[in-house]
This record gives structure tokens, C-alpha cells and sequence, in this order.
């Protein structure tokens, strides 16, 4: 209880967030805005949860991809068993959804508690070698993955509590209050007490250590509830494109990640957001007028990467500080005189 | 990234502002960053085509882009369909499925494209299939030759077709071709070279399947499986020298064979053992090997003498000088799909309606080119094209640069396919 009031605002801002993105999708007659926003969702949240290791703990995760494969995979290969779905019938959704995320969960407990024991290029190669390694897993076990094909053929998506997921409002509501709820979870979860231990922890992890910080506990939290979001992520992902593809798992991938992160802001909390919806509209606007979309988006990263020399929010944060901090040395002086 | 973010001022203005920044960035972009959302209804029949424009695979795709312009623009200076132009808009996927998936909502979408020529390879087609299944949008599959996309039930929908070669249609072909010249030259060590994913693997053993079942005789004494766009084929070319096998099949393809050509050449690959390589007869692949060998057995791709016959000539010529590519068998597929629409919507009046148009597409014959006895046509039970050029050319280092066109008769193809089907689960 003592969460909610804590979070309020939070909470309030949240819900003014999730019914202005519904509004949105449901109030435009368009299909445009639902399917822009729903591949944002998936984006974002990979690049959010990414954010909770590079922004706030001090791990640059090279391989945080793929927990958002792992989770799409799950989430589609269970829909895809007929066994799961005749034994759950409706009940076949969420619990393939939790299925995910708690399959992807323990997955990262094993990943992480050999990964975050290394700091820094260690961590990230390590991180990455795992990805590669479920990369590989993916494209060989051509029986169960479809191997570079993916999984072919659909996912079924049983009705459940009236929500149909064929129904593109349906699934645009549906992923909407599942990144919500995602990005609420984050936001406690680096606000929170637990949150500034990790901030302690990417400034001093030795100090961290001595004040009694069990840090590779903490770091192991971290690793694994981040994870798990992205998990949600690849599952809003396979909902949007009825499948669920190798490419998800491979380095780009997360690279792509990274570039979010990179674009948006690191240590503002909405900055991997902005970062993807840049990254996106980029894309698509460069799209319409050329294929050479890698070399329009290189000139804009090495724009915001020389010129700012830090994402977007960060940029704009740090002018509204110093601007708000001139306002009050004025006003001291002013004062003073 | 060491620099801290404390929460000295729990600012409540500077959060919100911030919070409110970027809502109004994302939706104030969303409303007004897209030109294209604002004019998406037009007046002439849109035609949109995901496909490949970056990467080694480019040259297929724009291959594929050029083809299905040079169709729009003879049917346009035709007059149109029912007076109404056809107009293609193209994206680049660079070959990611989801991509791709996204790209093809973006065509319908966005662009309010009425109709989808998935111009994608493999992977990506798979994640067209089941987008254009989800929005129930008419579609044409024209470059994934990847048998199952419609031979299996899971991946057929009433409203998608393919107008493109498939795997198992060439399997067939190349296994009686090879079991012939096997029998005839006491080719019994067979090896492989093939690209190792999915498409190389399946296509490799189909193929062997065939040579083995009509020259018994034969066996695999080696496999060797390069990386996709690997740089050096010395360890595969090493594996092929040492096993000394009668002959050897390969089904890389693109820049992979040029490379693997142009390596193995060095070491005399060629003259030491016959080959087969289905992908071999592209122009821009035969053009580009530096030395080519002659005697290659060469599946059937895309050449101007395959059939030999005035119309290819004529469509050969018109795509040379209406385009700055060279002709692909993409290029002839996508031509092919852009027909099989405009002879649809005449029957449906220019009417663009899924169901109409998949009605008006299921069983259909056009005269064409690229066809048997002038003629092609999309199979009313699997949706999938039949009777266009299946078999294999021999080399030559000169221009036409193959020869010997061995064609399969569609005959023997429907039944090896029907029993192929069978085996497989699908009927």
C-alpha cells in the first residue's frame, strides 16, 4: 500500500500515459499510429530494460537481445503446441505470457550469475557469447525454431476474458497496458531504495561493498528482472508480426538497443523511449526517399554522439539544470544586492 | 556514463515538464511526421514491394524492383486497367523478417497500397506470409523458393499466392538431369558445397535425394558447408580436393558462388570433377566470375534462350534497354506476378478487393514469356506457380555464356511432387 502512495505521481502519470496511448490507437481511424506505437512498445522496452543495466548499474550488456528472443520464442512456441492450447484453451494467452517471462527469468538467473561476477568488457563479451550461443541454438534446432526461417505458420491467439488478439484494437489496448505496466514496474524499481543502490553500485560497486551491499546479489536482481521485461518486449513483438525470427537473438539486435539508448538520453528515465521513436521515425521517414537508410542514420548518431555528446534528454536535461541553476545564482545576486 | 543522477531536487516541474517533452515530441511526430499518412488515399492502383536493396543480396532485389517497374510502365502506356495507372512503392527490409513485417503493415497502411508483392528471400517471406494473413491483404509471393511456403497447409492462406520457382520443383529436375549424366559418365562419388542455413541444407538434400533415387548407384562421400557470405572457401575447396569426388553439387548462390568460383578455379576445382550449380545461370552471377569454366551443369535461372523463343528475346531486349540491371531470375518472377495482378484485375474489373482478386488469381493462366508452351500458371490447389522453365545448361566461357538447355517435362515434376507431398504430411 505504502508503494502506491510512494509512487503516486507516478502511478497517476502512468495512467494518464496509458489512456492518452489508447486514445491515440482507438481514437485515429487509422491503422498507422496503432502499428507504429506497438513495434515502439517492443523497442522501447528492450532499450528501457537494457537502459536498467547500462543507465543505472553500470553494465553495458552486449547480449540483452537475447532475452527478448527467448521470450518471443516462448510466448509463440506454446501457442503453437495444439497440447497447450487444448489443455488451456482461453487460459492459453496468459499463461504463455507468464510462461515467457518466468522461462526467460530463470534463463537470465543462469546467465547472470556467471556473467555478473565480470565488470565492464568482460561483462559485455561474456553477455554477448551467451547471445550467440542461443543464436546459434535457434537457427540449428530447425525442428522446434524453424531454424532461419522462425516459426512459421502463425500464432494462435485464443479469446480470453473477451480480449481477442486477432483484433488489431484488441491487441494494440493489450500491448499498450503491458508496456505500461513494464515501464511502471522500472520506474519503481530505479526510484525506489533498491533503484539508488544500483546507482551506488555503478559509481563505487567497492564503497557499494563496504557500506554491506551484497553486489553481485543486487547486480543479479537487476540482471534478471531486466530480462524479464525484455522478455515482454519479444512477446509484444510476436504478437505483432504472428511469428517469431532468429534475428531477434543475433548481436544487432541489441546493438540496435544500444543506439537507443545512445540517441534518447542514458540517464534520463524516458530517454530509451525517445531513443527508439527517433531510431524509428529515422527509419521509415529515410525509407520513403532512399535505401540508404544506414548511412542517414550513421550521420545522425554521429551527430548526437559529437555534437551533444550524450542523448537527446541527457542534452536537454542538462540545459534545463544549468539554466534553472543561472536563474538562481541570478537571483542570489540579485538578493544579495 | 559515471555521472550520477541523484535525486537532490525531486523536482516535481522538471520531471513533468521533461515526461511532457517527450509525449509531446512522440505524439506531435506521430501526427504530423509522416507525409505519406496524409496522402495515402490516391487514384491509381498501389502496388507495394518489400524486398531487399542493401547488402550482397541487393542485386536480386533491384533486379526485382527494375523488372516490376518495366511491367507497370508497359501496362501504363497501355492505357492502365480500366483506365486507372499501377504504381509500385518499394521498401528495403534488409532482409529482416521483422522488417520486413513492419514494412509490408507501413505499404498497406501508410502508403494504402491495395496490393503486395512480396519480393522478399526466405526468412522474410515467411513473416510477409503471415502479416498479409493477419490483415487479409492480397499477396504474391515472387522470390522465396523455399518449398514448404506453400506446399505445407500450415503456411497456405485463400488470399496469398507464389509466382516463383519452387525448391522442390527444381530438385526434381536437376536430379534427373544429374542421374542421367551420372549414369552416362560413371559418376558415382558425389560431394557437396552449400550454403548452411536452412535454404542450403534442404535444397542440398533434395537434390541428392533425387540424383539417388534415379542413379541408385551413387553416394555422398563428402559435405562441406560454408558460412553465408563467407570470404574464403580455401578449407571448403581443400575438403572437395581431398575427398576426389565423380562430381560435385553446390547451391550457393549470388556473390557466395562468384567467390567460390572464382577460388576454386585456382586450384583447377573444374577440370578435376563435374559440376552442378543450380544457381549458377544469373547474368549478373555468370558475368561476374572472372574465369569461367566451361562444362558447369547450370540450373535454370534466368537466360534469354531459355525458352528460346521471339517472346523472351523481345522481353529480354525491353528489360535491356528500359533498365540499368542486368535480368535475374527475380527480375522474371516479379514480371511474371505483375502480370498474374493485371490480368486479375481485369477479370475483377480493377476492383482490388482481397477475396475477389484471390479468386480471380486461384487457378489462373496467363500468356507469357517465361512458360513452357507460352503459357503460366498459378496452381488452383497449392496457389503455387507451375510450367515455367525447369532443367539444366551446360557452361561455356563465351556469350550466351550456357548452352544444352535439358529441360524437365512437367509431367514427371507433378508426380515426383505429388509423392514428395505425401512423404512430407502435406496432402
Amino acid at each position: 500500500m505504502s508503494l502506491f502512495i510512494e509512487f503516486r505521481r507516478d502511478l497517476l502519470i502512468a495512467l494518464v500515459g496509458l489512456v492518452v496511448l489508447i486514445a491515440i490507437g482507438l481514437g485515429i481511424d487509422h491503422a498507422w499510429p496503432r502499428d507504429f506505437l506497438t513495434s515502439i512498445f517492443a523497442a522501447a522496452l528492450l532499450a528501457m530494460s537494457l537502459n536498467m543495466l547500462i543507465g543505472y548499474t553500470g553494465l553495458v550488456s552486449f547480449g540483452h537481445a537475447a532475452f527478448f528472443a527467448l521470450g518471443g520464442y516462448i510466448f509463440g512456441l506454446l501457442l503453437q503446441s495444439p497440447a497447450f492450447t487444448g489443455a488451456l484453451g482461453a487460459g492459453s494467452v496468459p499463461v504463455a505470457l507468464v510462461a515467457a517471462v518466468i522461462g526467460t527469468g530463470v534463463y537470465s538467473v543462469v546467465i547472470g550469475a556467471i556473467c555478473v561476477r565480470l565488470t565492464e568488457i568482460y561483462f559485455a563479451f561474456l553477455t554477448l557469447a551467451f547471445q550467440m550461443f542461443l543464436y546459434s541454438v535457434i537457427l540449428s534446432w530447425v525442428d522446434l525454431t524453424g531454424g532461419d526461417q522462425g516459426l512459421m505458420g502463425g500464432i494462435p491467439r485464443p479469446v480470453f476474458l473477451g480480449i481477442d488478439l486477432a483484433d488489431q484494437y484488441h491487441r494494440y489496448v493489450f500491448c499498450a497496458v503491458l508496456f505500461v505496466a513494464c515501464v511502471m514496474i522500472m520506474r519503481i524499481m530505479t526510484e525506489s531504495p533498491f533503484g539508488y543502490t544500483l546507482r551506488m553500485i555503478r559509481d563505487n560497486a567497492t564503497r557499494a561493498a563496504f557500506l554491506g551491499v551484497n553486489v553481485t546479489r543486487v547486480k543479479l536482481i537487476c540482471f534478471v528482472v531486466s530480462s524479464s521485461i525484455a522478455s515482454v518486449g519479444g512477446v509484444i513483438l510476436t504478437l505483432f508480426t504472428s511469428g517469431a525470427y532468429p534475428e531477434w537473438a543475433f548481436w544487432a539486435q541489441s546493438g540496435e538497443a544500444i543506439f537507443m539508448i545512445m540517441l534518447g538520453g542514458l540517464n534520463v528515465f524516458l530517454g530509451p523511449v525517445l531513443g527508439a521513436v527517433v531510431l524509428r521515425i529515422l527509419n521509415d521517414v529515410v525509407q520513403m526517399y532512399t535505401s540508404h537508410t544506414e548511412i542517414v542514420i550513421g550521420v545522425v548518431i554521429m551527430f548526437v554522439v559529437l555534437g551533444l555528446r550524450r542523448g537527446i534528454l541527457d542534452f536537454v536535461k542538462d540545459w534545463w539544470v544549468e539554466k534553472q541553476q543561472a536563474r538562481l545564482a541570478a537571483e542570489n545576486r540579485n538578493g544579495q544586492e | 556514463m559515471k555521472k550520477t543522477s541523484p535525486r537532490s531536487r525531486p523536482g516535481m516541474d522538471r520531471r513533468t515538464v521533461l515526461k511532457g517533452a517527450a509525449a509531446v515530441a512522440a505524439v506531435g511526430t506521430a501526427v504530423t511526421g509522416f507525409p505519406a499518412y496524409l496522402k495515402a488515399a490516391g487514384k491509381p492502383i498501389k502496388i507495394g514491394m518489400p524486398t531487399i536493396l542493401s547488402g550482397r543480396v541487393a542485386i536480386l532485389g533491384e533486379s526485382s524492383v527494375a523488372s516490376a517497374k518495366n511491367e507497370i510502365r508497359k501496362i501504363n502506356e497501355a492505357g492502365g486497367i480500366e483506365g486507372r495507372m499501377l504504381e509500385l512503392v518499394t521498401r528495403d527490409s534488409r532482409a529482416k523478417p521483422d522488417e520486413a513485417a513492419r514494412m509490408t503493415r507501413d505499404l498497406v497502411n501508410n502508403e494504402g497500397c491495395d496490393i503486395i508483392i512480396d519480393a522478399e528471400a526466405s526468412g522474410a517471406s515467411f513473416a510477409v506470409n503471415e502479416v498479409v494473413r493477419d490483415m487479409k491483404q492480397f499477396c504474391i509471393h515472387t522470390n522465396s523458393e523455399t518449398s514448404s511456403l506453400t506446399a505445407d497447409p500450415k503456411n497456405q492462406v485463400e488470399w496469398v499466392f507464389r509466382s516463383c520457382r519452387q525448391g522442390i520443383h527444381d530438385a526434381v529436375g536437376g536430379g534427373l538431369v544429374a542421374a542421367k549424366v551420372a549414369k552416362a559418365k560413371g559418376l558415382k562419388r558425389w560431394a557437396t558445397v552449400s550454403p548452411d542455413y536452412a535454404y542450403g541444407r534442404a535444397n542440398t538434400a533434395e537434390f541428392m535425394e533425387y540424383v539417388k533415387l534415379f542413379a541408385p548407384e551413387t553416394e555422398v562421400i563428402t559435405e562441406t558447408w560454408p558460412k553465408l557470405f563467407q570470404p574464403d572457401y580455401t578449407e571448403n575447396v581443400t575438403a572437395l580436393l581431398n575427398a576426389q569426388p565423380d562430381a560435385v553439387y553446390s547451391c550457393l548462390w549470388g556473390g557466395d558462388l562468384v567467390a567460390f568460383f572464382d577460388q576454386a578455379s585456382l586450384y583447377g576445382l573444374f577440370d578435376q570433377f563435374t559440376a552442378f550449380a543450380v544457381n549458377l545461370g544469373d547474368y549478373p552471377v555468370l558475368t561476374a566470375i572472372k574465369s569461367r569454366p566451361a562444362g558447369v551443369y547450370s540450373g535454370s535461372r534466368y537466360h534469354k534462350d531459355v525458352p528460346n523463343t521471339p517472346e523472351n528475346e523481345a522481353w529480354y531486349d525491353n528489360f535491356m534497354a528500359n533498365s540499368n540491371v542486368l535480368p535475374t531470375n527475380w527480375a522474371w518472377q516479379n514480371a511474371a506476378a505483375i502480370n498474374f495482378v493485371a490480368e486479375a484485375l481485369k477479370k475483377t474489373g480493377g476492383d482490388t478487393d482481397t477475396m475477389k482478386m484471390a479468386e480471380a488469381t486461384s487457378g489462373l493462366t496467363i500468356n507469357s514469356p517465361f512458360g513452357v508452351d507460352g503459357t503460366l500458371t498459378i496452381r488452383e490447389e497449392d496457389h503455387t506457380l507451375v510450367n515455367y522453365m525447369v532443367g539444366y545448361s551446360k557452361t561455356i566461357v563465351d556469350e550466351p555464356y550456357v548452352v544444352d538447355f535439358d529441360r524437365t517435362a512437367w509431367s514427371e515434376i507433378y508426380t515426383h511432387e505429388a509423392e514428395w507431398k505425401k512423404r512430407n504430411g502435406y496432402m
